[in-house]
């Protein structure tokens, strides 16, 4: 655990004690602030906020009711067993649902406070403030330097390319073994680089929120580890969302945790210290504890 | 029960039978080689016909046995026994030298007698000058609207092809102002050498290629050697060729075109794949064979095949005499129908593939297209002619079997396949893929042109290359459409009516006029023609092969 842990939870009343439907919310995270209320730190409001979220795909209900308050500058783990609707959360949050025809969403979610979901939110503007880290690494079959600038370009960001891609590179622990080879192909890489030159990628036109799922799944150990380290220094300046299946890392890297079981309920949500330490559902505990999922 | 199993053991399990089974698996057998052994039966048929190999002098043939098979398979046995990887290689290598030699006479036949090198010069101008413009408006596109971007670039490509007022004027009845680039640099009175200036269009870019390519990883300097090098290899002919008495300008198009895509790769090969140098051997053992071979059978006096595939039977015109007919109209007309068909196809089939695949919303109307490309895929190629009979010739009143006419409704005809082989090549591109754009915040168009398009172009040519295979041999629709049977020369420009490969041999068995056309011009057109569409088809499948592995 980092020197994050000794923070308290996000204290959301100030946000949305207007919000009818935020009991629940204002329950748990009493609870919450309860268990780790040894520090009078505030955690920053949240950027990422959703009420009463229903996501269908065709007739099934893949999230059910989600209410959510993520903090600026943290990092949110989101776990839960195989089909809890965690990954279907986070592209949520980019809108990248948009692109399944099936797929119907209610509710709301904003970001600073803009319901993504509005009429008059263009999706792809949306996405050019949300970056998003996939599961398996998708470099572009371009060169590393045309991979780290992609976003700057599609974007048209001012600046000097050779800076950003340079200082995104450094940013991602990748500038030093990749700055001889810029222009081979990203391809060329192994897993855990790619992985990191897909954050290089996402981070370069400088989004305000992370979205990663999954983003070590696919890598080794030692590659696994690497990408942990570049998350948990990423939060400094950005807020990640993470959705992971293993919670070792969720435990590791993360200062906050949200716990989806199966119908695509959120159950729990809080520290993450609180969450894997004394967790207030049986359920959760179950999980956690490897009884199911 | 243990007990009786135990006297079971010594009488076995018994047998089933399988004799329904194995003539099943013979039938099969003889169904996939049907085709197969008759169409080569056939082709082995006609190619002695064409050929006559039987007439050569046996010691040109133990000649040749001994100087080029013997040393080959010698070679090849070797090179496949030590890396099955560099034997490829090799094999790849000699294919591109036969491949490149034929494509290089279709390209010296253009220059020669269709584009004069003065006009193919000022036509790249022309394209490069405002093609610089886009580029620098792309390059400044966030400070300029895109309304302004868009008349920058048309005005450009507009005035450097046709210049001030240009066709639109004149349909106004303005007088010519300025002539374009095009008009200025068609008209001037001096110009370099015609070999030169094909030296300079075709071998230059290639130089700059083959320097990249050769030079990779070696630094400027080396890059700079390799591309000094590929040019002079492509401009040798032009040096070379007056002594030889060939003309430069024909020369120098079979060096550019012919030699250096061969030389890059074995350079290439040589100087960054160590591990298959080996694999060289196998051509440099086939090119050394065919030299000393030849000097010997030259030396020896010993005569080759009568063969009626030779020189005189590709650079002539249809002749009533036999012995004097040839097929170079017709080869030209199918090459001007192949660019056209091209120009035409490429273009509008790749956009509909796009569309269907990335832009069409998945609804009754787009479900009804998708089954009906598929229908139009297999009408018959008569119906096609029908259409270009109908629509262009008798409604819109072109005159009838013109190069344009031919190549659009051949285009028409390949349409639906390159529509399928293109969205084929679409869907095949990862879904990751896409998702990391538009995860980066790129729009439709955005993604398209930077990551589908990138990622499906080898697959989209492979298509169009079969499709393009498919073209060249139909013979109905050029019928239907008035091509002439038989041109004497070749056709000097797209409204010119043109003949084509498979239409002469029609021609040639139909017009009997004596046993050798029916016994060996025929069999040499139908030689020449099978010819040119394996090579297509093999480029077809290397690229195919390739996009595959580097997959």
């Amino acid at each position: 655990m980092t020197e994050n842990s000794s923070e308290t939870t996000a204290e959301p009343d100030g946000g949305t004690t207007a919000d009818p439907t935020n009991d629940e919310m204002a329950i748990e995270t009493d609870v919450a602030g309860a268990t780790g209320n040894h520090d009078s730190t505030t955690t920053p409001d949240p950027i990422i906020r959703s009420r009463d979220l229903d996501v269908f795909y065709g007739e099934e209900q893949a999230l059910d009711s989600i209410d959510i308050d993520i903090p600026e500058n943290r990092v949110t783990a989101i776990i839960g067993p195989s089909g809890c609707g965690k990954s279907t959360f986070l592209r949520c949050i980019n809108r990248m649902n948009d692109r399944i025809d099936a797929c119907r969403v209610t509710g709301e979610l904003s970001l600073r406070g803009k319901n993504v979901y509005d009429d008059d939110v263009d999706p792809v503007a949306l996405r050019r403030r949300v970056g998003m880290v996939f599961q398996e690494p998708n470099p572009f079959p371009k060169s590393i330097y045309d991979n780290v600038a992609y976003g700057l370009d599609i974007q048209n960001v001012e600046g000097d390319y050779d800076e950003i891609v340079e200082e995104s590179l450094k940013r991602a622990a990748l500038w030093d073994e990749v700055s001889h080879q810029l222009d081979s192909s990203g391809l060329e890489l192994s897993g855990g680089q790619q992985q990191r030159l897909c954050i290089a990628r996402a981070i370069a036109p400088d989004p305000e929120v992370l979205l990663m799922d999954e983003p070590a799944s696919a890598l080794d150990p030692v590659a696994t580890s690497q990408v942990e380290d570049l998350i948990e220094e990423l939060a400094e300046d950005y807020t990640v969302v993470i959705v992971t299946h293993n919670m070792q890392q969720a435990a590791r890297i993360s200062d906050k945790t949200a716990v989806f079981l199966t119908g695509g309920e959120l159950v729990e949500f809080g520290d993450t210290e609180a969450i894997f330490e004394n967790p207030e559902h049986q359920r959760v505990e179950d999980y956690i504890t490897g009884k199911f999922g | 029960m243990a007990a009786d199993t135990t006297t079971d053991v010594t009488e076995g399990f018994g047998q089933v039978s399988r004799s329904v089974g194995r003539l099943f698996r013979a039938l099969l057998l003889a169904a996939t080689l049907f085709g197969i052994v008759f169409v080569t039966i056939l082709l082995v048929y006609v190619a002695n016909d064409a050929i006559q190999p039987l007439t050569a002098d046996p010691g040109w043939h133990l000649t040749f046995f001994l100087t080029l098979v013997v040393p080959t398979l010698a070679a090849g046995a070797y090179v496949y026994r030590r890396d099955e990887e560099a034997f490829q290689t090799g094999v790849l290598a000699i294919g591109l030298v036969a491949v490149a030699l034929m494509f290089s006479g279709g390209a010296a036949m253009i220059f020669v007698d269709i584009v004069k090198p003065l006009t193919w010069l000022a036509f790249l101008v022309a394209l490069a000058v405002p093609s610089a413009v886009t580029l620098a408006v792309v390059a400044y596109d966030h400070r300029i609207p895109f309304a302004g971007q868009f008349v920058a670039t048309v005005a450009a490509f507009y005035l450097s092809l046709f210049g001030v007022p240009g066709p639109l004027g004149a349909a106004a009845g303005l007088p010519a102002v300025a002539p374009g680039v095009f008009g200025l640099l068609a008209g001037v009175p001096v110009a370099p050498a015609p070999w030169l200036l094909v030296a300079l269009t075709v071998g230059g870019p290639l130089a700059v290629v083959g320097g990249r390519v050769v030079g990779r990883d070696r630094g400027r300097r080396t890059q700079l050697l390799a591309g000094v090098g590929v040019f002079a290899v492509a401009a040798v002919g032009g040096v070379v060729g007056p002594a030889l008495g060939v003309d430069p300008l024909p020369a120098t198009v079979v060096t550019s075109v012919g030699l250096v895509p061969p030389v890059i790769y074995v350079a290439n090969v040589a100087v960054n794949v160590p591990e298959e140098r080996v694999g060289l051997l196998v051509p440099a053992t086939v090119v050394g064979g065919v030299l000393v071979g030849a000097f010997a059978v030259d030396v020896l006096a010993f005569a080759g095949p009568q063969s009626w595939v030779d020189w005189a039977f590709l650079t002539s015109a249809h002749s009533n005499n036999a012995d004097d007919a040839g097929f170079y109209p017709a080869i030209g007309g199918s090459i001007l129908l192949m660019v056209t068909v091209a120009v035409f196809a490429f273009p509008v089939g790749v956009g509909a593939a796009v569309y269907l695949e990335e832009y069409a919303p998945d609804n009754r109307f787009t479900r009804a297209i998708d089954v009906n490309i598929s229908n139009l895929a297999g009408v018959p190629s008569v119906v096609y002619g029908l259409l270009g009979l109908g629509l262009f010739v008798t409604y819109l009143g072109q005159s009838a079997g013109t190069v344009l006419l031919g190549g659009v409704t051949l285009g028409l005809l390949i349409l639906p396949i390159v529509i399928i082989s293109a969205r084929e090549a679409i869907r095949s591109v990862p879904e990751e893929q896409r998702a990391a754009s538009y995860g980066m915040g790129a729009t439709k168009w955005q993604t398209v042109k930077n990551v589908v398009l990138p990622r499906s172009f080898s697959g989209i040519l492979t298509g169009t290359i079969l499709a393009l295979g498919r073209a060249i041999g139909e013979t109905a629709p050029l019928i239907m459409i008035g091509a002439p049977n038989v041109k004497y020369s070749l056709p000097t420009g797209i409204s010119e009516a043109a003949s084509a490969m498979p239409l002469q041999v029609y021609a040639w068995s139909s017009l009997y006029a004596g046993p050798d056309f029916y016994n060996k011009v025929v069999p040499a057109g139908v030689v020449v023609l099978v010819a040119v569409l394996l090579a297509m088809n093999s480029i077809a499948i290397v690229l195919r092969n390739k996009y595959q592995v580097g997959d």
